[in-house]
């Protein structure tokens, strides 16, 4: 049966009679186990590496697991609540909180900002220009978030780095071995930079690349109708990119929430109290003072206060991967 | 300024502007003003954003009497190479780097077969489950990586994977998952039915579907996918100080892990230029993949998040 089609469709010959079960047979077949065989390697290791980890830590946040618990193997006890309890009336978490927040809610704004203009002027220059700006960009993409920590470690540091010789050289201020890191506004500053600077380049690479969808004809259309090019921003290119912004922001906002190496390296794996984040605090918590389970229930709430925010934006970016 | 005339709206202009003669020259005029602006302003953040990626890679030919001179942005006395060879030997950054380079090229491997299955079963088939199995995979984007970090050490540590690479891969792979099949799955499903149905009627098995059709044509997007997971993967600095633990673990150490290791050791009195010369090591395979599949980056990114 399949021989005799095949040499129908290799001659040409015409396929209206086959449209019928062209539609149900692919479908019907493929009910069998297959799907379940083919994806069955990808969900065990999930469940295995992302998901039992996670029931895990969630117990272990119920738990006293201290380092004689996890020398001797003996199982922890129970705490019940004790563990959230010492969290959240403890000041220090909340400032942290507090801290990642604004540090989150800032960074992903200049980020998304400064990508999407970047991205926009990116369609405005020249072919050689704009191949320029891709590769800078993508040095920059490439390099690993440790490395550019560490390069900007160099680059403030107090009595090296490039930023106080830069500074100094302007006339009348003194910034010989100025300290970045005393004032947390200006060690946040820096951290900040660091952060921006990482991330405008995956996100400008992306909406450009998405720019490019946005057809002519519209914008031209609205040009000749008289719209200003803010105008022809807001109601059309915007609105065509939306998808891409909420998923580029999405993971902004998942991957700045989760701050860890930046702060670490550039205050030297001791993160002063003002530099620490939620996953820093958390760290440390757990094995650096050997509270794993109270680094756990850190953990949990972290991920629950960034659901809870994010749980909208985070449905629309579900939504958009299932195109139909 | 003769760079103007190709700018993608510019050669559009001269056809309407013949019928509507009186308004199309300033709005010309204004767009290649705001251009020229555009140009500078590109140029001046292009250095901005590679300027600290050249202070490294000349901080990595000086000595270190020279990076502590005062003159950050002076050329070295001399090209040599030196403190690259001994960065590649002394400090072990060359067996860091192969360590790395076998570890990201089996994850990724892994990461691609894995991914590319359940995102094609995911986008094109109807079955029992189908929706719950996509959520499942797509909610693990939602979670840190720091946050599951202290259970994953006591699985690891039970399995007996901790310290092994084998732990590692497949704690990348894991990590690298989510992204993957959403990012997949998305772009398996803009591709045509009909060609994979003529298969399908031509007697082509499920497998052979797969691998000789389904994966050529989603070419851009696996290259672009690809490129994300190595960049992401190489990357990567707390998952190995995590899994790379334990005793025995100084030879296996990758090299992020490395370059932190010489700058923490390094203190004032070691060879800073050492640690800059491994720092642009680290970045070089990185430029190299990216100079091969830039084209292909750019169509996958395009094809696979827009419709």
């Amino acid at each position: 049966m399949p021989v005799v089609e095949s040499t129908t469709r290799r001659t040409g010959g015409s396929t209206p009679h086959r449209a019928p079960g062209r539609a149900t047979r692919p479908r019907r077949r493929q009910t069998s186990g297959l799907p379940w065989l083919l994806s069955l390697p990808a969900l065990l290791l999930l469940a295995g590496i992302l998901g039992y980890p996670l029931v895990r830590m969630v117990e272990l946040s119920f738990q006293n697991m201290r380092l004689r618990e996890l020398i001797s193997g003996r199982p922890a006890p129970w705490v019940g609540l004790d563990n959230y309890t010492k969290v959240l009336s403890d000041t220090d978490f909340w400032a942290v909180v507090w801290r990642t927040v604004a540090f989150t809610v800032v960074a992903v704004i200049f980020t998304v900002v400064v990508g999407l203009g970047i991205a926009l002027l990116m369609r405005r220059v020249a072919r050689g220009v704009r191949l320029f700006m891709i590769v800078a960009m993508m040095f920059v993409w490439a390099m690993p978030q440790l490395v550019a920590a560490q390069a900007f470690r160099w680059i403030t540091d107090s009595d090296f780095g490039v930023v106080n010789y830069v500074i100094d050289k302007l006339p009348g201020v003194d910034y010989q071995n100025h300290s970045w890191f005393v004032n947390p506004w200006q060690g946040w500053s820096v951290i900040t930079t660091l952060v921006v600077w990482a991330g405008i380049p995956f996100i400008a690479i992306t909406l450009n690349a998405g720019l490019t969808q946005v057809p002519k004809e519209l914008v031209e259309a609205a040009t000749v109708d008289g719209a200003s090019p803010w105008q022809t921003l807001r109601s059309i290119t915007l609105p065509i990119l939306k998808p891409l912004l909420i998923i580029v922001t999405t993971l902004s906002v998942i991957w700045d929430f989760g701050l860890f190496t930046q702060n670490w390296v550039l205050r030297d794996g001791h993160p002063e109290p003002q530099y620490q984040t939620l996953a820093t605090y958390s760290y440390t918590q757990a094995f650096g003072q050997s509270r794993y389970s109270l680094g756990s229930a850190i953990s949990v709430i972290t991920v629950l206060l960034m659901l809870g925010v994010m749980a909208f934006y985070i449905r629309q970016m579900f939504k958009i991967g299932e195109v139909d | 300024m003769t760079n103007l005339t190709s700018v993608p709206g510019a050669d559009v202009v001269p056809a309407p502007a013949a019928k509507s003669a009186g308004r199309k020259p300033s709005t010309k005029r204004e767009v290649n003003a705001f251009t020229g602006l555009a140009h500078i302003g590109l140029v001046f953040w292009a250095l901005v954003t590679a300027g600290p990626l050249i202070w490294v890679v000349l901080a990595s030919f000086k000595t270190n009497t020279e990076i502590f001179l005062g003159k950050p942005f002076a050329l070295p006395q001399s090209f040599s190479f030196q403190t690259y060879v001994d960065a590649w030997s002394e400090a072990h950054v060359g067996r860091y780097f192969f360590n790395s380079v076998f570890v990201v090229l089996l994850s990724t491997a892994g990461t691609m077969l894995l991914g590319s299955m359940a995102a094609y079963v995911l986008a094109r088939y109807r079955f029992f489950g189908n929706r719950f199995i996509y959520y499942l995979f797509v909610s693990g984007l939602a979670f840190p990586t720091f946050m599951a970090l202290g259970p994953l050490f006591y699985i690891l540590k039970n399995m007996g994977l901790l310290g092994t690479y084998t732990g590692l891969i497949l704690v990348y792979i894991a990590y690298s998952l989510p992204f993957t099949v959403f990012f997949l799955a998305a772009f398996f499903k803009t591709l045509p039915y009909e060609i994979e149905e003529a298969a399908t009627v031509d007697g082509a098995s499920h497998t052979r579907k797969f691998f000789q059709i389904m994966m050529p044509m989603a070419r851009s997007g696996l290259v672009s996918i690809t490129i994300f997971n190595i960049v992401g993967q190489w990357n990567q600095y707390l998952l190995p100080v995590v899994v790379i633990s334990g005793p025995g673990s100084d030879q296996k150490l990758l090299l992020t892990q490395g370059i932190a290791q010489i700058s923490v050791s390094a203190g004032y009195h070691a060879q800073w230029s050492t640690l800059f010369a491994a720092l642009t090591l680290s970045i070089l395979p990185m430029i190299v993949v990216y100079a091969i599949f830039q084209r292909q980056i750019q169509a996958g990114l395009t094809a696979g998040a827009v419709k």
